[in-house]
């Protein structure tokens, strides 16, 4: 895994579960990989892991099952789609407007741009 | 674990090479011991095997004086030295007339590890390179599972996937128990692994915290025009990162470069800036 | 918890020297063991025999040098400047080291020396009759001569151990030429002796007192020496190098 080098490593460990459970790799209450497999497949300090597992489990996000290991939460994908829809509307978007306003980008133009990408992208589907 | 107190030593006729340090390991950690070339790491970590003998103050490990390489102490501790040489005997040989030294040898673990290192147990250590050699010696190293794993320049030597396979191979031989030490000049190398920092300099200890303190107090990155004021240590190269006190500022990762050089630049203030964060703002 | 001393850890110590060792005592047993089978064919072309005693000669020098060479080998390791690091925090205490190494280079050896070098010399004797027609006859080594020799290897064996340990560099001419002047100091000590012991009787109004006490010196050096270093100097080595094990850093 490389690491974006202003984000915490933890935090990075983080999104790349919401990935993963965004893409439906791992499904609702479906077993994921363990602290020591994490720290071993992102090459962390095992700490770095325990601090990525417990913030996701204070999310609610994935659940610890004693002596068994971790879960995806029964509505995992459900509250991972949140906090991502959360982060994008306070985090992404504001950037986005302020982009637009120091462009003068009007939101029509956004509009017609969405429209275009999502014609494409549908046209490869078929 | 590891216990220093107003330890000194300098070699005959020279200089002091490490001047009145003290410093407290606990298991449970991967400590980056950090410094110049010749600034004294090598002969702390020699120091912490028995290896070299203070000249004043002690070094205890699990509370006996390392200089009396008592055989329990010994049993608990294990040193991959920067520069060595091994026996040109067969992997297999060398685990079997080494393993009995040490009571919590795992020969599973030992094979394992060579296998993720892609040595074969029958090869003969004398046609090995010396990346490879390390390899042997830091599989050893892991499966004799001793309390104090040391560990000087661990990556020097290795090419650019040996040393992702040797980080994947620490994560995995970290745990509560263990106190493993990796001495280092290549910061970058070790950077996802360590989670506390020992930075020598001028024979003296510099600075010691846990990179959650650090993180906690520091911010790392661009600042901002209206940062300037806040500065604590900024790189001289264009679009250069800085470092600054955390105060309200989103949680960044710790740039070990950026603080290693930082600390060198302005212990003082790096110090100031984290006690302030640790202690509130009163001091 | 671990002992300081435990029998099976210098078993195991033991053991790791001769596998490390394996290649340097195979090369200088085949070095000796020619050798010692040249020499023994040497001794054999004038008279046409190789007596037991001439062979207990030709054993007693291979199996001193040999026994040097292999006390020097089994400290490599602790010299080595790339070796060294291992081999100290290897967790083994100072006098299982010492110990394991004794025993290796001495009872081991000679027991080895010992069945190697007879078979060498049955075997130079079988050459030599079947070449020049020697005389055939089946040694027989272990007469009181081999136990003498065995013995010296035994009394001189603590200054080898020491110098293998205490010398870093050039350690075995330094060793010998330890040993030489340990010799001459004895013998030095012994005249000493002598001649105080027997002034009365007018040995220092010779001319001849210098070869004369010397001569009696050397047959006193088997009572006195023996006793002097057996019981005093030999213990004194093995302490000392006890002590450079103990005090060794790297």
């Amino acid at each position: 895994m490389d690491f974006d080098n202003s984000k915490p490593i933890y935090l990075q460990i983080v999104d790349f579960f919401y990935e993963n459970i965004l893409i439906r790799r791992w499904q609702d209450n479906e077993r994921i990989p363990s602290v020591r497999e994490i720290a071993v497949m992102v090459e962390v300090n095992p700490n770095t892991a325990i601090r990525a597992f417990t913030h996701l489990q204070e999310q609610e996000v994935i659940y610890n099952k004693r002596g068994i290991g971790y879960f995806v939460s029964e509505n995992g994908y459900g509250k991972v789609l949140n906090i991502k829809k959360k982060e994008f509307m306070g985090e992404v978007l504001p950037d986005v407007f302020k982009k637009m306003r120091l462009l003068d980008i009007s939101f029509e133009e956004v509009r017609h741009a969405f429209d275009q990408q999502k014609n494409e992208t549908d046209h490869e589907k078929k | 674990m590891i216990a220093i107190n107003h330890l000194r030593f300098h070699y005959p006729k020279d200089k002091m090479v490490l001047n009145n340090i003290s410093l407290e390991l606990e298991s449970g950690n991967i400590y980056g011991l950090f410094g110049k070339n010749g600034e004294g790491k090598s002969t702390l970590i020699k120091i912490m095997a028995g290896l070299l003998y203070p000249k004043t103050g002690s070094c205890l490990v699990m509370g006996e004086r390392s200089e009396r390489r008592t055989v329990k102490g010994l049993q608990e501790i294990f040193i991959v030295p920067e520069e060595f040489e091994l026996p040109g005997i067969r992997i297999a040989s060398y685990a079997r007339i080494n393993a009995p030294f040490y009571p919590n040898f795992s020969k599973d673990r030992f094979n394992a590890l060579l296998e993720e290192f892609k040595l074969g147990p029958h090869e003969r250590i004398g046609r090995l390179s010396f990346g490879q050699k390390k390899k042997v010696l830091i599989a050893f190293g892991i499966a004799a599972n001793t309390k104090v794993l040391l560990m000087d320049e661990p990556t020097n030597g290795l090419d650019i996937p040996s040393k992702s396979q040797f980080r994947k191979i620490m994560a995995s031989a970290v745990d509560q128990g263990k106190c493993i030490v990796i001495s280092t000049h290549q910061v970058r190398d070790l950077h996802s692994l360590i989670n506390h920092v020992v930075i020598l300099d001028n024979a003296g200890l510099v600075f010691d915290r846990s990179l959650y303190e650090v993180s906690e107090g520091l911010w790392f990155g661009k600042a901002q025009a209206d940062d300037t004021e806040h500065l604590i240590f900024s790189e001289a190269s264009f679009g250069g990162k800085s470092v600054l006190p955390r105060a309200h500022r989103d949680e960044t990762e710790v740039d070990l470069e950026l603080l290693f050089n930082a600390v060198l630049t302005t212990p003082e203030q790096i110090n100031q800036a984290l006690n302030i964060a640790t202690h509130g703002t009163t001091v | 918890m671990a002992p300081q001393f435990n029998p099976k850890r210098i078993g195991h110590f033991i053991y790791r020297d001769l596998v490390l060792l394996k290649g340097t005592l195979i090369t200088s047993l085949s070095v000796a063991g020619g050798a010692l089978f040249l020499f023994s064919l040497f001794a054999m072309i004038r008279d046409k025999n190789l007596t037991d005693g001439e062979f207990t000669g030709i054993f007693g020098l291979f199996y001193i040098l040999t026994g040097l060479v292999f006390t020097f080998a089994i400290f490599r390791e602790a010299q080595h400047k790339k070796m060294d690091h291992l081999y100290f925090a290897l967790p083994v205490s100072p006098l299982e080291r010492l110990i394991g190494a004794w025993f290796a280079t001495t009872v081991l050896y000679t027991l080895l020396f010992s069945i190697v070098a007879p078979l060498i010399g049955q075997f130079a004797i079988l050459v030599g009759s079947v070449v020049f027609g020697a005389n055939f006859h089946l040694l027989s080594l272990f007469q009181e001569a081999y136990w003498q020799v065995v013995k010296v290897y035994f009394f001189i064996h603590p200054v080898f151990l020491l110098g293998a340990i205490a010398f870093g560099k050039n350690r075995v001419g330094k060793t010998l030429l330890f040993l030489v002047l340990l010799v001459l100091g004895v013998l030095f000590y012994n005249m000493l002796l002598y001649g105080i012991l027997n002034h009365g009787h007018g040995v220092f109004d010779d001319d001849a007192l210098a070869s004369y006490a010397f001569d009696s010196a050397k047959s006193d050096f088997v009572g006195a020496g023996i006793v002097l270093f057996a019981g005093i100097l030999g213990p004194v080595l093995l302490l000392t190098a006890y002590v450079k094990m103990v005090e060794k850093e790297v």
